[in-house]
């Protein structure tokens, strides 16, 4: 059952020993930026005596490796990256990350680790169905199965009947999907005559990307008959295989030796407790190219202090309750508000209010964005209006891939906000 | 130049009315009307008696809407009139934006209320075809 009996199971002194060592080598490492290497200019790694010391030292942002970019963050010459990774940017800098060929290794394993935690074997066949390309979700998987042996058909998301062509043809039994999309994609069954219990061979789905509920992973569960594992990542902490469910599906098994884990108040930036609620914060361990050192990921949950019945030492966090920030994520995109105001006030025909709402369509998430028509460029067409629509539903599209519903409404019919705009209406779960 | 006024309104019940009640309280008479659909939204374009008093009246209201140039174009009510006067149009490049008939009993003659792009060149031309246009008096007490 396990990938590396030694270290999954190493007790929590010995752990903890193991991850003062790699911090101090971290903060070493992280000084050859030049980000770190003014703002930890005065930490000398030999005053770091445990590992709590590390409450000392600066949080990192997403906005300071957008205020670095391109290379504030690097630690490493261009020559030795072989790889990054970037989110959109339309807000201003994309946060890029850089990959080592050490680095990408690190990365692959602890997927591969993920993956046979839950039984996931050389004589497996795997479907990734989730996005490849800048999106770490699906390339992430992809080298994590490869080093696994299984056969992998790096198929991506959409194109609903060939996916089941695949599934059935090659008798898949592991699959990797947005959890919207594995409930969109099981509507598609019916017509094409293909009973998922029956004619299919799958016993495990990773999940992740996107957060969804306990019922949502249930009826999962239920309408394929098979096991469906949480997966959390974000690409600052190289994407999949941060933290990862187990056969127990209690909680996600973070790998504590890549990544130190805390949970602090969002608001005083205190370091709270085991079993307190609060905002994950993660420090890279392991990373040559790029290491971050107590990086504030916004997403809200909680270290679940319990000793896991699998016998690995690795605290577990508990489902990510929600953000701390107001990003969106949308079909496992990662969208935040302004990036979609920016890119409809980029437009001048374009009132200045509006409001963005996200509602479930055959299980997938829809963006309508609704805007105020401008009377002072209003010429009195048609013509000129459905043009505007057309105009921005492709900018957002080209800008954000997301494929919004664009539309018109009256001046003054939108709700006037008074103070802080409340601009989005998250109807998904309504 | 005479114009209509052209409205945006979102296609739901009782968008129209609303309109129609802003002008009959202020004694405004419809001489025309037309909708444009477009789904979810459309357009509302309006021949009044008083147009710069309707259009101050919906702006205070809180419409959003546009003066738009028209030309009435007097044409005889019978068969091949239309044709002949699309064949003038179209034969000195003038493209219709948009165009309605409002009366087809107006003095024996049917009406066109026509949009176009090149409004100076659209006046001498029909003139030297002939065919009459009405004056703005005439447009609003259609």
């Amino acid at each position: 059952m396990y990938w590396e009996k030694d270290i999954e199971t190493l007790s929590f002194e010995k752990l903890k020993e193991y991850q003062l060592i790699k911090l101090k080598e971290t903060i070493f490492q992280s000084k050859k930026s030049e980000y770190y290497g003014k703002k930890l200019k005065d930490i000398d790694s030999s005053s770091i005596n445990s590992i709590s010391d590390i409450s000392n030292l600066p949080f990192t942002t997403k906005q300071d490796m957008r205020d670095n970019f391109p290379y504030g963050f690097l630690t490493v010459p261009l020559d030795d990256v072989v790889r990054l990774h970037s989110s959109s940017g339309t807000t201003g800098n994309p946060t890029v990350v850089y990959h080592s060929k050490q680095d990408l290794d690190e990365w692959t394993n602890l997927v591969a680790r993920c993956m046979y935690m839950v039984g996931v074997r050389k004589s497996d066949v795997f479907q990734n169905i989730m996005g490849y390309g800048l999106f770490t979700g699906g390339i992430g998987f992809h080298y994590g199965a490869e080093k696994l042996g299984v056969l992998t058909i790096p198929i991506g998301p959409g194109n609903s009947k060939r996916q089941i062509w695949f599934l059935k043809e090659f008798q898949v039994t592991t699959i990797h999907i947005l959890p919207s999309y594995a409930l969109r994609l099981y509507t598609f069954f019916e017509e094409l005559g293909v009973d998922p219990k029956k004619d299919l061979k799958l016993k495990t789905a990773f999940i992740g990307s996107e957060p969804h509920s306990e019922e949502i992973r249930k009826k999962i569960e239920l309408l394929y008959g098979l096991k469906a594992y949480n997966s959390y990542g974000l690409s600052e902490m190289n994407g999949p295989g941060v933290a990862f469910e187990c056969q127990y599906q209690d909680g996600l098994h973070v790998w504590e030796d890549n990544f130190y884990i805390e949970i602090i108040d969002p608001d005083t930036g205190k370091v709270l407790p085991d079993g307190e609620e609060g905002e994950l914060v993660i420090t890279t361990l392991k990373r040559d190219a790029m290491p971050l050192i107590r990086y504030r990921t916004k997403d809200l949950t909680k270290i679940i202090p319990e000793k896991c019945k699998c016998g690995r030492t690795h605290r577990r966090i508990d489902r990510i309750k929600g953000r701390s920030d107001d990003m969106l994520i949308i079909n496992g995109v990662n969208i935040f508000p302004v990036q979609i105001e920016k890119t409809i006030m980029k437009v001048p025909e374009v009132g200045d209010n509006y409001i963005i709402e996200l509602k479930k369509e055959n299980f997938m998430d829809k963006v309508f964005v609704k805007i105020e028509i401008n009377e002072n460029t209003f010429h009195g067409t048609l013509n000129e209006i459905e043009k505007l629509q057309k105009k921005i539903t492709e900018e957002l599209k080209s800008e954000l891939g997301i494929n919004p519903v664009v539309k018109f409404v009256e001046s003054g019919s939108l709700p006037q906000s008074e103070g802080k705009a409340v601009r989005v209406y998250d109807l998904r779960n309504k | 130049m005479a114009y209509q006024l052209s409205i945006f309104v979102e296609n739901s019940p009782g968008k129209l009315e609303r309109i129609t009640k802003i002008l009959a309280d202020e004694k405004l008479n419809v001489r025309g009307i037309c909708l444009a659909s477009a789904g979810e939204f459309g357009i509302v374009k309006i021949i009044v008696d008083d147009p710069d008093k309707a259009y101050d009246k919906l702006k205070e209201s809180s419409f959003t809407v546009s003066k738009r140039n028209i030309i009435a174009v007097r044409i005889d009510d019978k068969p091949g009139s239309l044709c002949n006067l699309l064949t003038i149009l179209s034969s000195n490049k003038i493209n219709i934006e948009d165009c309605y008939g409002v009366s087809v009993a107006y003095n024996n003659s049917a009406l066109m209320i026509v949009e176009v792009e090149k409004y100076p060149d659209v006046e001498s031309v029909l003139k030297k075809n002939n065919i009459e246009t009405l004056t703005d008096k005439e447009v609003y007490s259609i």
